[in-house]
């Protein structure tokens, strides 16, 4: 049997047809003010920001680094705000939740917090590694590239669909015991 | 010398800028993040058990979304375009770097059970793990900066072109979105056919209630 989130957030949940036209508005009204959604671009700039808060010269020398803004602008804020909606949206619904390791994780790999800790930061520099080599996520290249239209979108979305099937599908395939 | 100056001054105020630094910029971008992470977290496509069952192939409900959100941004965004306001970018399409950049996104995804976008989400949410994932990202992302001057001719450089559907097929932008809308609307009913068919005793055909809700209650 397959073990989902908590019950309360589940029952919870918006329609995916009514979210999935709000967020295709939402884009609409992002290109038509100041730019397409994205979400990739702002690790490396928050990594700018702290390199140059602790003084490090590489903002200016790192040839990747020295592209980054020096300032807040509105990707950083959307950025921000996504935060602050998941923040509010779960407040408002009482799906606040501070657990540390995911059910259906736990179900496979054990409650260990170190475990699920090294997987989780590994899957993140994998994210933004990847990420960052295409040039966008699943928001930049996915979400508003496919719906722009750039063939770059679609190349990507098949690539991450790829491993990210073949990985779940060998992570949590079933026990041979 | 001091004209120079203040050109060299300029250039590096406005680089990398995405969308605006002006106060009314950055508020419009915090009001659309919030709406972005709000719709991200009500239909959970921030949680990972969502993510990680959909990449399983278990529940489509967040595959649905997303490629329906992918839809109506298309049909919105092109009808403005053909309107003449909207601030339309094609991503440069450099063929070796989205292909394995792609592939290794997709191993850190499921490992992580989040995207880039949607571990913010979920850290506002609470989760501890998510946090990490973000951390995780931001070491990710600095040693990419950190190994860009030699993984750049290696992956970026070769193959790179600027091209988007439109251009290559000749055809009127607006005409390729509804098109695209057509067929990711086609694909989503089957997708939610195949999901009620492996769920019975889900309620409705939107496949919103897992099947293992159900069979709790």
């Amino acid at each position: 049997m397959e073990l989902v989130e908590a019950d309360a957030a589940a029952k919870k949940r918006l329609n995916w047809i009514y979210g999935g036209i709000m967020l295709g508005l939402l884009n609409t009204f992002a290109v038509a003010t100041y730019g397409a959604l994205g979400a990739s671009r702002n690790y490396v700039a928050v990594d700018g920001f702290l390199l140059r808060l602790f003084g490090s010269s590489l903002t200016s020398t790192n040839s990747y680094l020295s592209g980054m803004p020096s300032q807040a602008d509105w990707l950083l804020m959307v950025a921000l705000g996504m935060i602050v909606g998941g923040f509010l949206a779960a407040l408002i619904t009482g799906t606040l939740n501070t657990r540390a390791v995911p059910r259906l994780w736990a179900s496979r790999f054990g409650t260990s917090k170190p475990k699920r800790f090294a997987a989780a930061f590994a899957g993140g520099f994998l994210l933004l590694f990847g990420a960052r080599i295409a040039g966008g996520c699943t928001s930049g290249l996915v979400l508003s590239g496919v719906a722009q239209l750039s063939i770059a979108g679609f190349l990507f979305a098949a690539s991450i669909f790829a491993t990210g099937i073949l990985t779940a599908k060998f992570l949590y395939r079933k026990k041979a015991s | 010398m001091t004209t120079t100056l203040i050109i060299a001054q300029a250039a590096s105020d406005t680089v990398g800028i995405v969308g605006g630094i002006g106060a009314k910029a950055l508020i419009v971008g915090l009001l659309t993040g919030i709406a972005f992470g709000a719709i991200l977290q009500r239909v959970g496509a921030s949680s990972f058990e969502m993510i990680v069952n959909m990449l399983r192939l278990k529940n489509l409900t967040v595959l649905k979304f997303f490629f329906l959100a992918v839809a109506a941004g298309s049909l919105g965004i092109y009808t403005l375009d053909s309107l003449g306001t909207a601030n339309i970018g094609i991503a440069p399409l450099y063929l070796l770097g989205i292909t394995v950049g792609g592939l290794i996104f997709g191993v850190g995804w499921a490992i992580s059970g989040y995207c880039p976008g949607t571990s913010l989400v979920a850290m506002g949410e609470g989760k501890i793990d998510a946090a990490i994932t973000v951390l995780g990202g931001l070491v990710g992302a600095l040693v990419l900066a950190l190994t860009w001057d030699w993984i750049k001719p290696l992956l970026v450089d070769p193959l790179n072109f600027n091209a988007n559907l439109p251009d290559v097929l000749g055809v009127k932008p607006l005409l390729v979105a509804i098109v695209l809308t057509a067929a990711i609307v086609a694909f989503v009913i089957h997708l939610d056919r195949v999901d009620a068919g492996r769920k019975p005793a889900a309620r409705g055909s939107t496949g919103e209630t897992p099947g293992p809700a159900a069979t709790r209650s």
